[in-house]
């Protein structure tokens, strides 16, 4: 018995965490599948009698998640495009180029990872609505367009390319751009890969800025929809919400679970090395 | 090359940092063009302002407890886990998954978990013969149960980064250890730890600027309430600046909450910065 407890503590301690970690997961999918009065009858048990699939159909009927679906991907979209132009010639320059002050503005680069959007969001608001942006996708994107941590990420991979490669490549008449187009970001997709899942993550389950510059239904996200229905419902209705809310987290977890590895490495080594 | 970046993060990062500080010294109303010099008016009105201490108090108790305790239940789960175990990669799905789900979500799965009527959590807890709790309508819970679905949604990321960072500890030093009789515990404290000690640094910056995050559960789990005993500076920025439409004081409030987080990076890269024991460097 000694040595078989030796041997496998871990999983003594670590299975009832799992369960405990996945429970309110578990918790979502068995209420969006109940009915209404199995919800609030602490009688009726664990698990609905019956599953009640017309909870899904009847979530989704009620605001236009289809809209939202759309416009998260094109936010999120957008916003990871811009990012990877721009975090890529920052990062070139501070890697690979010298020039007075690198270090000063490499530092206020790294100022914005101390005041994201949550600690600037009120002027934010103000600037967003002078330049005109109010209630359009654009005004979810801007914000987000330069990167910091990006940028520190990724002049942190390209210090590791050698310089020999590249100065081929300029003995070959390549100029910047072209020598970073071929040499260096083939070798730092897997950093490009990290950087474009964790800020995929990030941007996809927003909820604060988009909550304050969104005000009709054709610019929603999927977050801010779910939060409206929430409010709408107030709690009476938690079989339709937790339905919709399996709705909105599916994507991002049937991902993870796809591709598990990827997402695993990806915020594991983010920021080391 | 810097300029698409530094067009952005001007207009978007500094801009507004300075621009905060200079709504602060005015009297602006949103969306009236009328704008009065206060000079340090809005400050010494935050001074007097309870609300506006007490939501800053809320502050600092989520943010010094959260990270603490999300990381030490990091670091358990990684010591856990950083063994050859089966079924390891379903258990770090299982810690993990919460940092993909929107805080949204998370938020108001949690109220329904919280429901002190048919809740599960007041079922679990009534099961066990402990009393139910009001939860989120008890002024003194409803940050620790914030606080506990922090941990819950938080802990799976730091613990994959400590994860990383204990893969490369050398094996031979646990060894040693184990024959000199060291303790499993003191390993912990005496190996691990410093070994890892720049990831643990690492991560403690992290959690701090995760701890922003907070605005999004308070809006939707409590709307501040009750009785103010959720409200953190964040949300008393927003509810200033949109439902007072009071910007100059907002920003006010706003450029307090800077100093807090300047503060506090400053404070843990002395302290922890300062102890952090890097590897033939």
């Amino acid at each position: 018995m000694r040595p078989l407890l030796r041997k496998h503590w871990q999983h003594l301690v670590l299975f009832p965490l799992a369960l405990l970690w996945l429970s309110p997961l578990l918790w979502i999918v068995v209420t969006s599948l109940k009915t209404r009065t199995e919800v609030f009858d602490p009688a009726s048990g664990l698990l609905p009698r019956a599953a009640q699939w017309t909870n899904y159909p009847q979530a989704l009927s009620i605001a236009p998640f289809d809209t939202y679906l759309l416009n998260s991907i094109f936010v999120t979209g957008g916003i990871i495009l811009a990012q990877l132009v721009t975090i890529t010639l920052a990062a070139y320059a501070f890697a690979r180029l010298r020039f007075p002050g690198r270090n000063l503005v490499f530092g206020l680069f790294l100022l914005q990872i101390m005041f994201p959007i949550y600690a600037t969001f009120l002027t934010n608001f103000v600037t967003v609505r002078e330049l005109g942006l109010m209630n359009s996708l654009w005004a979810l994107m801007v914000p987000f367009v330069a990167s910091g941590y990006g940028t520190f990420m990724l002049r942190q991979a390209f210090r590791q390319v050698p310089t020999e490669l590249a100065d081929a490549a300029r003995l070959d008449g390549c100029g910047h751009l072209s020598t970073l187009w071929h040499v260096y970001l083939p070798l730092v997709k897997p950093t490009l890969v990290a950087f474009a899942i964790i800020s995929v993550v990030t941007h996809w389950n927003d909820y604060m800025w988009p909550l304050l510059v969104t005000n009709s239904e054709s610019v929603r996200t999927l977050p801010i929809g779910l939060g409206l229905l929430a409010k709408a419902d107030s709690g009476a209705d938690w079989t339709r919400l937790m339905a919709a809310t399996v709705v909105v987290v599916s994507p991002l977890l049937l991902l993870f679970v796809i591709f598990q590895r990827r997402f695993v490495d990806s915020f594991m080594h983010a920021g080391l090395k | 090359m810097l300029l698409p970046s530094l067009v952005f993060l001007a207009l978007f990062t500094y801009w507004p940092i300075l621009r905060s500080i200079w709504f602060s010294v005015h009297d602006v109303m949103l969306g009236s063009n009328e704008i009065f010099f206060l000079g340090l008016e809005n400050y010494t009105r935050l001074l007097g302002d309870g609300l506006f201490w007490k939501s800053f108090a809320n502050t600092a108790i989520y943010t010094v407890l959260t990270i603490p305790l999300s990381i030490l239940c990091a670091l358990l789960l990684a010591v856990a886990l950083d063994t050859r175990l089966r079924g390891m990669a379903i258990y770090r799905s299982a810690f993990f998954y919460p940092v993909m789900i929107p805080s949204v979500a998370a938020g108001m799965v949690w109220v329904f978990l919280y429901a002190p009527g048919y809740g599960p959590i007041n079922g679990a807890m009534a099961a066990l013969g402990l009393p139910r709790l009001e939860w989120l309508y008890d002024s003194a819970w409803a940050l620790p149960a914030i606080i506990v679905m922090s941990i819950w949604k938080y802990s799976g990321y730091f613990m994959l980064i400590l994860l990383a960072a204990l893969q490369l500890v050398p094996r031979d030093l646990y060894e040693a250890a184990r024959l000199d009789g060291v303790s499993p515990l003191r390993q912990l404290i005496h190996i691990t730890v410093p070994m890892i000690s720049p990831t643990l640094y690492f991560v403690v910056v992290i959690g701090v600027l995760h701890s922003y995050q907070i605005f999004d559960y308070v809006f939707v789990m409590t709307q501040g309430g009750p009785a103010d005993a959720t409200n953190v500076l964040t949300y008393y920025i927003y509810q200033n600046a949109f439902q007072f439409q009071d910007i100059g004081y907002a920003a006010a409030v706003a450029n307090c909450l800077l100093l807090f987080i300047i503060g506090l990076i400053g404070l843990v890269s002395l302290t922890l910065g300062r102890r952090v024991h890097y590897l033939g460097k």
